[in-house]
Formats: C-alpha cells, sequence, structure tokens
C-alpha cells in the first residue's frame, strides 16, 4: 500500500472509531449529569 | 444482569473487530483497482448497522402504538440515536473515501443524497423529541416520524440497485452483485456483527439513561405537587 | 361512501374559507415569484449565455415546495383559535377523513398558485412549457400530491408545538427529497422538450409509489398524531 493511501485508510479507521468515541462520550457526560440532577431532585424530595 | 451483557457484548465486539482488522490489514491482497478500498469494511458495516437500528426504531414504536407502554418509546428513541451516529460514520467515510478515490468530498448522486436525506429525517426525529415536553405526546408524535421515516430507508436501500452512477454498484453478492472475491467479503459481515455488539452496547447505556432521566421526571412532579 | 364525503365537506369547508379571504393563495403567490426573482440574481443577469434548461427544473420545484409550506402551515395552524381543532377531531369523523379533506383543499391550493406561478416562470425564463404539456401535467400533479400529503400530515404533528413554524419546515423537506428529486430531473427535461426517456421512466415510478404508499400511511397513522 503506498503511503498515501495508507493515510487515508487510516484516517478513514480513525473518523469512523472517533465519531463512535465522541458520541459514546457525550452520552458518559449526559450520565454525569442526569445523576446529579437525579440526587438533587431526590434531596428536594425528601426535605419535605 | 444488564451490566453482564453490556461487558459481555464490548468483549465480543472488541476481539471481532481485532481479529478482522489484523485480517483486513495484514491478509487480504491489494486490490489494484479500487484503491484504499478497507475503508469499505467499516462503511458499509456501519450502513446496515444504522438501518438495521432504524427497523428496529420502527418496531419499536410500532409496538408503543399498539401497547402505549412508555418503556418502547425510550428503546425507539435510544436505538434511533446509536443508529444515526453509525449513519454518521458511513457518511464520514464515505466522504473521506471519495476524497482518495476520486478527489472530491461530496457527490450529488441518489445513493449519497438518500443516505444523506435518511440522516436528516432521523435527526428531524431527534430534533422533535427535544421540542416536546408531555411524554405521552413525544411518543405518540415520534411515532409517527419514525413510521414514516423507515419507508423511506428502504427507498435508500433500493436506490443502490437503482442508480448506478458515481458510487460504486453493488458487489455484495447478496445483493445481485458479482461478489468480490472469496474471502473478501466476510470481513464485511464479521464487521457488521462487531458494529452491531457495540450498538448494542450504547443501546443500554442510553436506555439507562433514560430510566434515570424519567425517575428525574416523576421525582420532580412529586417535589413540586406538595 | 361516507369516509369519501366527509372528506370532501372538509375540503370544501377549507377552500370556501380560504376563497373568502385569498390571504394563503396570495401570500404563496407572490412568495414564489419573489423567489424567482430573487434566483435570477444567483446568476449574472446580464449573461445571456446562461442555458435555463440546465436548472429550470430545480428552480421551479424549490419555489413551489418553499411557497407550498406557507399554505401548508396555515393547514390545521387556523383550526387552533375557538378550539376548532378539539371540535373537529371530538366529531364522529375518523381521523383519517379529516386528514384526507385537509389534503385535498391543500392540493388544490398548491396547484392552483403552481399554475399561475409556471405561467410567470415560463415569461420571465423564457422556457417553452407547452411542448410536453401532458407530461409536464401529470409531473406536477403527482409531485404536488406528494407535497401535500407530507406537508398536511406534519402539519397536523407539529400544530400543538411551541416551535411550530420552526419544526415543519425541519421535518417535511427531508421527506419530500425523493419526490422532489424525481419533479426536478423528469422537469427539467421537459421543460426543455425532450420526451421523458426510458431511463427516466423510473422517476415516474418512483414518483407514483411515494405518492400511494404515503398516502396510506398518512390516512391509516394520522390518527396517532391527531388523537392519540
Amino acid at each position: 500500500m503506498s503511503p498515501r493511501e495508507f493515510q487515508f485508510v487510516f484516517g478513514g479507521f480513525l473518523t469512523a472509531w472517533l465519531i463512535l468515541v465522541i458520541y459514546a462520550v457525550s452520552l458518559g457526560l449526559r450520565e454525569r449529569r442526569l445523576r446529579k440532577e437525579l440526587d438533587r431532585v431526590r434531596q428536594m424530595v425528601e426535605k419535605r | 444482569m444488564r451490566e453482564k451483557v453490556m461487558y459481555t457484548l464490548a468483549v465480543i465486539g472488541m476481539a471481532l473487530l481485532t481479529w478482522n482488522l489484523y485480517k483486513i490489514l495484514f491478509v487480504l491482497p491489494q486490490e489494484a483497482n479500487v484503491a484504499a478500498y478497507q475503508i469499505v469494511y467499516f462503511h458499509v458495516p456501519a450502513a446496515f448497522t444504522a438501518f438495521t437500528g432504524f427497523i428496529v426504531a420502527l418496531a419499536a414504536s410500532a409496538l408503543y402504538i399498539a401497547t402505549s407502554d412508555l418503556q418502547y418509546d425510550a428503546y425507539a428513541a435510544g436505538v434511533t440515536e446509536v443508529a444515526l451516529a453509525f449513519a454518521s460514520v458511513n457518511l464520514a467515510t464515505g466522504m473521506i473515501w471519495a476524497r482518495f478515490a476520486w478527489g472530491i468530498w461530496w457527490a450529488w448522486d441518489a445513493r449519497l443524497t438518500s443516505m444523506l436525506t435518511c440522516w436528516l429525517m432521523y435527526a428531524g426525529y431527534l430534533i422533535l423529541r427535544r421540542a416536546i415536553e408531555e411524554p405521552t405526546q413525544r411518543a405518540r408524535l415520534s411515532a409517527f416520524v419514525s413510521i414514516l421515516g423507515c419507508v423511506n430507508v428502504a427507498f435508500v436501500y433500493k436506490a443502490i440497485e437503482w442508480f448506478r452512477t458515481q458510487h460504486p454498484s453493488p458487489v455484495l453478492s447478496i445483493r445481485q452483485g458479482g461478489g468480490m472475491g472469496s474471502g473478501m467479503e466476510a470481513p464485511i459481515y464479521w464487521n457488521w456483527l462487531a458494529m452491531l455488539c457495540f450498538a448494542g452496547v450504547l443501546v443500554i447505556v442510553r436506555m439507562r439513561q433514560e430510566a434515570v432521566s424519567r425517575e428525574i421526571d416523576s421525582l420532580r412532579r412529586m417535589a413540586h405537587a406538595y | 361512501m361516507i369516509f369519501l364525503r366527509q372528506a370532501f365537506t372538509i375540503a370544501a369547508k377549507d377552500l370556501r374559507s380560504e376563497l373568502r379571504t385569498k390571504e394563503a393563495l396570495n401570500a404563496s403567490l407572490a412568495f414564489s415569484v419573489v423567489i424567482f426573482l430573487l434566483f435570477s440574481f444567483a446568476f449574472d443577469p446580464g449573461n445571456l449565455n446562461i442555458d435555463i434548461n440546465e436548472f429550470s427544473g430545480g428552480l421551479l420545484w424549490l419555489a413551489f415546495a418553499f411557497a407550498g409550506a406557507l399554505a401548508l402551515n396555515r393547514s390545521f395552524a387556523r383550526e387552533l383559535q375557538n378550539d376548532c381543532l378539539d371540535a373537529l377531531v371530538a366529531s364522529p369523523m375518523p381521523p383519517g377523513a379529516l386528514f384526507l379533506g385537509k389534503s385535498l383543499a391543500n392540493f388544490a391550493l398548491i396547484f392552483a398558485v403552481e399554475a399561475v406561478a409556471l405561467a410567470v416562470f415560463a415569461v420571465m425564463y423564457d422556457v417553452h412549457i407547452l411542448s410536453q404539456f401532458g407530461w409536464l401535467m401529470l409531473v406536477t400533479l403527482l409531485t404536488t400530491w406528494a407535497i401535500t400529503v407530507i406537508g398536511t400530515a406534519f402539519s397536523a404533528l407539529t400544530v400543538n408545538l411551541r416551535l411550530r413554524e420552526l419544526m415543519l419546515p425541519i421535518l417535511t423537506y427531508p421527506f419530500l427529497i425523493p419526490p422532489l428529486m424525481a419533479a426536478i430531473l423528469l422537469t427539467t427535461d421537459l421543460l426543455a422538450g425532450k420526451p421523458i426517456s426510458g431511463d427516466n421512466m423510473i422517476w415516474v415510478r418512483v414518483l407514483v409509489a411515494f405518492d400511494v404508499i404515503f398516502s396510506l400511511l398518512a390516512v391509516v397513522f394520522i390518527d396517532i398524531v391527531l388523537v392519540g
């Protein structure tokens, strides 16, 4: 495989997995935010 | 239990992927006429995974309409979101391959356009869900969009057969193409399986978030009720 | 059939209401003429070498799609005042008949706008519309019905949302891409005077298939949107 070709194949693979990793990370961030919100609301209910 | 399923799927996916990568990069012969064709081993499975996701979401939406159980609506939303991520992978890898093989990032032919259309429709589905707060209304309306959207996915799939333009014609032996030559076609399906495993992991994570989000909604309602 | 009679009643109501004020008609027509005008600035107005036949179909159908969206937005939105929509949905008429009636009315309105706009287009851009008029009318009717069905369905869907005017285009235009693609390709050929070649017949079939499939889907499933 010529070097240029390899670059593109590598770039293709990298992009594919990068998109999925970014999505997984965004899910993780959302999870953290949701858990914080959940704790906050739980405390709000317990206070009453 | 769910954790175990998740980890099992992740391990299977990683194993398949590693084995496949080895085969793709080192074992398979280099094709002289279709350069950098190894990208197809992610490009096509991503599309298949996305389509599978959209069909599963359609089934979940139909089940919601039949039973009015919001759990199905949660499935539909989660699976659609993951499928959209894989559709993005398909579009991105397609663009990279096009840039390498033909020097252009994009071409307005039937196949690319219909895949982009598909992506736009389901992105619209997710935007619609954001715009509605009431859960039942959200479930109903997005079920409708999901049903209509899946029909267009069928159009996309068929368009690849009907229109032979810039995009390579179907080569998989299951779709009236000539087949790619022995041993070269199998990695596509194995990679598809690996991607399905990863999609499963992502869906499980997403579903957990949906459950947490619903719990928050109900707790919030309870807190504000008094 | 009672179903059809109910649909025609709704269609007649909508048309009568629209024809009294002609608001949507005038607005859509003016909008399409404005689009034609604006597009002319996209190309050097003084350059007489531009071949309009390369993009006549695209220009025409984009104008029709945008102008049609104006009429479609109002379709269900106008029923919100005085709880008219609730009354319609609560009536013994099946939701499919309500939807079909609204679609028929919208179809008539949009087609009327298109007919006039087509004449204006022929004059402004010097295209000969009469050479393949029969096929042109067929393609126009099929595509207009596609725009109407999808647009009315999503108009019903978005009617109760906060961001109605924003969500309607976001949802409608991606769904309309297949029929618009077909219409643009066919119309470009037809306006250039060429009959539809054997290769292009598939686009006519795409239009017919799209119309049939989505009409059925919409009529059958619209009660999810309207009634719940």
